[in-house]
This record gives C-alpha cells, structure tokens and sequence, in this order.
C-alpha cells in the first residue's frame, strides 16, 4: 500500500503559528491588565509578572499538543491503524515530547509562582518552593500536574516500544486528567456557587484543550495525506462541535460569573470597563472566529476532502489555529486578572 | 447529552443574573471597606489602617501594608494581622499634614495576589516621626530593601533569611536544561525499536 512505509512529513509551521499568536495573545493581555506599581509595597519583578502568563500559556499549548497527538489514534480510527502506522508512530513520540515540555512548564511556572509570592526575596530556594507548595493550593496543583504528566510520558515511552497494543484511550485519560487539577485552584475556586463555577471552568479547559489540540494534531501529521484525512477530518468534526458548544457555553457562564459576582463593579459597564470584561469580550470575538473558520471548514471544504479532492484546508486549519493560539494566550492571562 | 448540559449551563446562567451580587463571591478578593478611607481628610492621625475585603485573606506570611507619607518615610509599623476577611496593621503617630498613601498587597482567597493604593489625607500636622527613611536595616542582606521598616509579618522575614536559594533565571536554565536531557534520551528510546514491528 502506498502510504505505508514512507515517513510522513510534519508540518511544524502550524505548531509555531499557534504559539507564536498564543505569546501575543499574552503580551495584548498583559498590556491590557497590567497595573502599575503600589507605593510602599515590594513589587514583584516585570519579567516574573509576564513570565507567569507566557509560561503558562507555553504550558497550556505544550497540553494541548499531547492530548491532540494522544485523541490523534481515535481520530484516524483503529481500521486505519495499519495504514496509518508511520503517522502514528510520529505522534507516539510526539506525545511523549509534548508530555515532557508540559512537565518541565509546570516545574517553570511553580518556581515563577514562588517567586511572585515572595516579591522581596531575589533568590528562590528549594525551601521557598516546599514553603509555597505547602500554603497554597496552586503549588500543590503543579506538583500533582508534574506527576502526572511524567507518567504520561512514562506511558508514551510504553506505547513507543509496544505501539498501538497499549489502547490510546490510557493516554487520552491521563492526559485529560492532567488538565482538572490547575483550575481548581484558580478564580472559580470557592463557595456553593464555586462548585459550579468550578465544574463550568473543568469542562471549558477540556473541550478547550481536545478540540485545539485535535486539529493541531491533525494539522501537523495528516493534511499530506488525502486518504487518513477523509476519515479523521468528519470525526473531528463532530468532535469539534460539541467541544464548540462546551466551551462557548461555560466561558460565557464563566466569564460574566466573575464580573457579576463582583461586587466592586457593575455587571454590565464592567464587560467594558474592565480589564477583564475587555478580555472576556476579545475572547468571544477569537470564538466567533474560530466558528466562522470551522464552519467553512466543516461545509465548505469536508465535502470536497471526502471525495479526496485537493483543498486549501492547510491554510483554513492554520488560520484556525493561529485565532485558537491568541485566544489560548488571552486565557492565560485572564485566568489571573484581577477584574478592576 | 450535550445540549442538556448546555441548557443547564444556560439556566444556571439566568439563575445567577438573577441572583446578582446577592451571590456568595468567588475569586480574587475585592476591598470592599477601609478605614482611613479613599480621599478621607482626617484632623487626627488613625491609629491603624483596617482593611476589609469581600472575602477571606489568606495568611501565608506574605500581606503586606505600607503606608507613605508626604515627605516620604514608613509610617506603617508592627505586624500585619489578618481576622478572616479583615487586614489591619498599627501607624506610628503621623507626623506632618499632606497626602498619605495605603499600599497593600495581600493574598486572595484564590492564591493570587491583590495589591491597591488607598489616598487620604491628614489635615493637621501630628507629632510623630517616619520609620527610618533609610532602607534595609542591617543584618537583612540581599533581602527586599526597606524590609525592616515595613510592616510586614514576622513570618515573612524568618522565611525569606532562611532562603539560600538561587535566582529564578538559574532554577528555569536547569529546567530547560532538564528538559533538553529528557527529549533527546526519549527520542532516542523513540527511533531504535524501529526496526521491529
């Protein structure tokens, strides 16, 4: 069979695309939010206070690109995993890079994060970071991210030597888990309504993250290949609309939650007068536009790449990606904006 | 499955408009109250600055609240105490009239930090003198300048003298360091087995 055997080219354009717009999702959040320096009180450092967003920004892709690679399998589909195998064996170790980075982001964004919380000291020591792991919620979170992740890696290495005998949904699942512990510590974290909130906010970051990274993934490895793509390309666009749905719906719910449960600003002039109402609204415009691209990819051009015609999807999907990237960026930065 | 979801999501959105500000708070602690308060004219000096947020302060050692008077110089002194949601930290008798400043930093309920600045101004000189203007009282070496002077919590300077750390670009060179390691031993791992299947 003609695609076998041959290794498949990977398109790192639209990897790059999407966190080169994801960093400028951040520095437009960061401009937007930033507040200058309070008199008297030790102020924590410029390259800490960005360094906090663009990290976790890099975290969030270096997620989104391990669970796009590890749904990647389902994707294709398990008649097409003979065909597919040099695809699949690429995104194997994908997964396991990606995994590794989202380790090593973590770590990075622990030490940031125990930085910020002592704006005084000029160094961190190991101490420092046991001090803040052990007070805050958020420092115990990155610490159960990192173990997580490490095992996602331990498990990629697994399906690198074993191959499609160790099922993707493991990876898939250990992945997704990985996703839960982070906004738990975060704005929805709370009281009775913070339930809500909160499981509002679990449900965003996954539908987020799957359908972000399964079309990243599918960017990077399946465009040069007609024949994966006319069976990948329909199941993720089903996948895509519920993940649409989910995350339009709990953003909104989650978004104008933070500004109406404030009690220091109106609901409605504060969509517009605040930093974080601004966000909310940049993050609906990148919405619309996803869905806009979506859906030209979805009516437009699905048809055409079911008969295996030749299409322009390459440049939709990465402009896609690149909205997808800044509205990733946006979200780092709104997930620690205070609204004022 | 999904539009019931949604549908819920929906109504509990409605149901929180209804609800309004009347909901219990989540989130990043807001100043609701404090005393001295934004652009107060006081005669006489405040004892305290008492701050009062929507919600619980967190009380990990690291609020802080100075206060910066006219002439420049501390005037906040002593030990930041937090009653749930309630900051308060002890003045130096102020001294000459002018324009004070509150700046306070404190850590939310959520683990982020909400920092502000509070106006007032005093109307009548008082008697008292700043805290040294002079920062970093001995002894503190390379800790945050000033640190003696402010009103921090006893805490905050015991852990920060403990710190034998190194900085934060050193801890984030080794993890991409780390990191570099562990991509090339398992893309290595990666390519060898493939030649089996």
């Amino acid at each position: 069979m003609s695609p076998a055997g041959t290794a498949p080219r990977v398109r790192y354009t639209a990897l790059a695309c999407t966190v080169a717009a994801a960093i400028a999702g951040v520095l437009t959040g960061v401009a937007l939010s930033a507040t200058g320096p309070v008199t008297g009180v030790a102020d924590v450092s410029g390259a800490v206070s960005v360094g906090i967003p663009l990290t976790r920004a890099l975290f969030d892709l270096a997620a989104v690109v391990t669970v796009g690679l590890a749904v990647l399998p389902v994707l294709v589909g398990a008649d097409q995993h003979r065909t597919a195998e040099p695809v699949l064996a690429r995104a194997r170790i994908g997964t396991v890079a990606g995994a590794l980075v989202w380790t090593t982001t973590a770590l990075v964004l622990l030490v940031l994060q125990t930085a910020e919380f002592r704006p005084g000291a000029a160094t961190i020591g190991l101490g420092d970071i046991r001090d803040y792991a052990g007070s805050l919620a958020a420092g115990k979170a990155l610490l159960v991210v990192t173990g997580l992740t490490l095992g996602l890696a331990g498990l990629g290495l697994l399906r690198i030597r074993l191959g499609e005998r160790v099922p993707p949904e493991f990876p898939i699942g250990l992945g997704l888990l990985a996703l839960l512990p982070l906004p738990v510590t975060g704005h929805a974290a709370g009281t009775a309504l913070g339930d809500l909130t909160m499981i509002s906010m679990e449900l965003h970051v996954l539908s987020a993250v799957a359908w972000t990274g399964g079309l990243g993934a599918m960017a990077m490895l399946l465009l040069g290949n007609r024949v994966l793509l006319a069976g990948a390309l329909p199941r993720f666009s089903r996948l895509a609309t519920v993940c649409l749905l989910v995350s339009a719906a709990t953003g909104l719910f989650n978004g104008l939650a933070e500004i109406v449960l404030n009690p220091a600003v109106e609901p409605l002039p504060g969509l517009f007068t605040t930093a974080y109402g601004r966000l909310v609204l940049l993050k609906v415009l990148c919405l619309g536009a996803i869905a806009a691209l979506g859906a030209h990819v979805r009516w437009r051009l699905l048809p055409r790449i079911e008969r295996r015609e030749h299409t322009a999807l390459a440049t939709w999907v990465s402009a896609e990606l690149l909205v997808m990237g800044l509205a990733f960026g946006l979200a780092a930065v709104l997930a620690r904006a205070p609204v004022n | 499955m999904t539009r019931l979801r949604r549908a819920a999501l929906i109504a509990g959105l409605a149901a929180l408009t209804l609800l309004g500000v009347a909901a219990p708070a989540s989130a990043h602690n807001v100043l609701i109250s404090s005393d001295p308060a934004e652009g107060d004219r006081l005669a006489t000096a405040p004892r305290q600055v008492t701050l009062t947020f929507d919600q619980e302060v967190q009380d990990a050692g690291t609020n802080e609240v100075a206060v910066t008077g006219p002439e420049g110089g501390r005037w906040a002194e002593g030990p930041v105490r937090v009653d749930r949601n309630v900051v308060t930290a002890p003045l130096r008798p102020l001294g000459p009239a002018g324009e004070y400043v509150i700046g306070f930093r404190i850590l939310s309920a959520d683990g982020h930090s909400v920092s502000d600045e509070i106006r007032f101004t005093l109307t009548e000189a008082g008697q008292g003198t700043p805290a040294s203007t002079s920062p970093a009282a001995g002894g503190q070496g390379g800790d945050q300048a000033g640190q003696g002077d402010q009103a921090n919590q006893g805490t905050d300077q015991e852990a920060a003298e403990s710190s034998t750390g190194v900085p934060v670009w050193v801890w984030i060179l080794g993890a991409v360091v780390l990191l570099a390691i562990g991509l090339t031993v398992a893309l290595r791992m990666g390519s060898s087995p493939g030649k089996r299947s």
